[in-house]
């Protein structure tokens, strides 16, 4: 499925969440990631994000889209290209 | 295939770098590109990489197979994980099917038959009946696999001509040409053909069969591996000839999409990626599976015809070649 990831974290445990982000989705924007997790996979993010954050002050949101739905994407201001599997 | 992970290709010359446990692309020209490594099933470079040990040590970890096509797309090799699924006791069964001839034949003849007639039903149905009837009586009393080859060569050389009518001229092939290839058109079946078989070793090796021991093509020959190119075989009209026969009608493919020289020719930097972006959506697209009740994705169909050579090593079931059955 599609998943979007935003965090806000404390700017000590920035590098640490972005780089857990980093194994399974690909970096957009400075604290916005996009891909494809399977259900397991999620799971898996989710231990690991779990992790490294502190319950009590950072905050992670995750969108998920259901399995063949994409969301339209629109981008606006200076362009980056779209995550893509072809490089 | 059974994890929810992504093919990567990777059009442009690149190093392969290891960083914070994911992977890091770099290209000579162009930003670098992070990819997520658990998002990553197989890479398949189709220009020049580099790599280092650690970059090695990270794939090995997480089971990914680099597959490498050479300068004319011609598949050139693989670094394949180290830890391999195959069983030793597959691999006796398989070797014990495949060296007696009194039931590798029938497999052999099977795989000849079952290509004839998907390309048939690529190319056209009704100009390459005559032949495919030839095909099939000839393969009735066949001595060996390498006149098995013949026949199918004989077939084959029908179906490219045939093929010929169906394309503009500047796409014609006039007899397949390989290594180089000589025109447009063979580039083209040769870029496709070569990831057809790179994806059939990465299907492959989720089984425990082992690569090399085949029916039809004789054993490690050229050190291919020979199964991989026995099941391909099946395939490769599904992709290669189909899209082009699709891409050509469509008008998509453009003499700027192939650097021609006088005797030689291959895909250029866009055609390239082109080419890639097609075949990558056709591996994508799926069609209901009768016994799976359910609908599988092309590349799936790879990975269940290996489940079938595994079930007729194993468990003695008839192994009956992949034929398009919609």
């Amino acid at each position: 499925m599609h998943v979007v990831v935003v965090y806000d974290t404390a700017a000590e445990r920035n590098p640490q969440i972005l780089r857990t982000c980093r194994l399974y989705l690909h970096h957009v924007q400075r604290s916005v990631f996009e891909g494809q997790l399977s259900p397991a996979q999620l799971k898996r993010f989710e231990r690991a994000v779990k992790d490294v954050i502190d319950d009590g002050y950072d905050h992670v949101l995750v969108y998920t889209f259901p399995p063949g739905a994409v969301p339209q994407r629109l981008a606006w201001g200076i362009t980056k290209p779209e995550p893509s599997d072809i490089l | 295939m059974p994890t929810a992970a992504r093919t990567y290709w990777l059009t442009t010359s690149c190093r392969i770098r290891r960083k914070d446990q994911s992977l890091l692309i770099e290209r000579d020209h162009g930003e670098h590109v992070r990819i997520p490594i658990t998002d990553v099933r197989d890479l398949i470079a189709c220009k020049p990489v580099d790599v280092n040990t650690s970059v090695i040590s990270l794939l090995n970890q997480h089971h990914i197979n680099v597959h490498l096509l050479g300068y004319y797309g011609d598949y050139t090799g693989s670094l394949t994980a180290a830890d391999t699924a195959t069983s030793g006791e597959t691999v006796i069964a398989q070797v014990a099917l495949a060296t007696d001839p009194e039931r590798a034949m029938p497999i052999a003849r099977d795989i000849v038959r079952a290509t004839a007639f998907n390309v048939r039903r690529i190319i056209d149905r009704t100009l390459l009946k005559a032949p495919y009837t030839v095909l099939k009586n000839n393969t009735e009393d066949a001595p060996d696999a390498a006149s098995l080859m013949g026949i199918e060569g004989n077939f084959r050389r029908s179906a490219w001509e045939v093929l010929d009518t169906k394309l503009p001229d500047w796409l014609q092939l006039h007899g397949r040409s390989r290594r180089p290839p000589k025109n447009a058109g063979n580039a083209f079946i040769s870029y496709v053909n070569g990831i057809v078989y790179a994806r059939t070793v990465t299907a492959l090796r989720l089984t425990p069969l082992h690569t090399g021991i085949a029916f039809l093509h004789s054993t490690m020959e050229r050190q291919r591996h020979s199964l991989a190119l026995d099941m391909a075989e099946m395939f490769k009209p599904m992709f290669s000839e189909r899209l082009l026969l699709r891409m050509a009608s469509r008008n998509q493919l453009k003499p700027h999409h192939f650097d021609v020289d006088s005797n030689q020719a291959m895909l250029s930097d866009t055609g390239r990626k082109l080419v890639v972006a097609a075949v990558r959506d056709e591996f994508a697209t799926t069609v209901n599976h009768r016994e799976l009740k359910r609908p599988v994705a092309y590349d799936e169909l790879l990975y269940l015809e290996a489940l079938k050579v595994t079930r007729a090593c194993l468990e003695g079931d008839t192994y009956k070649p992949f034929r398009i059955w919609w």
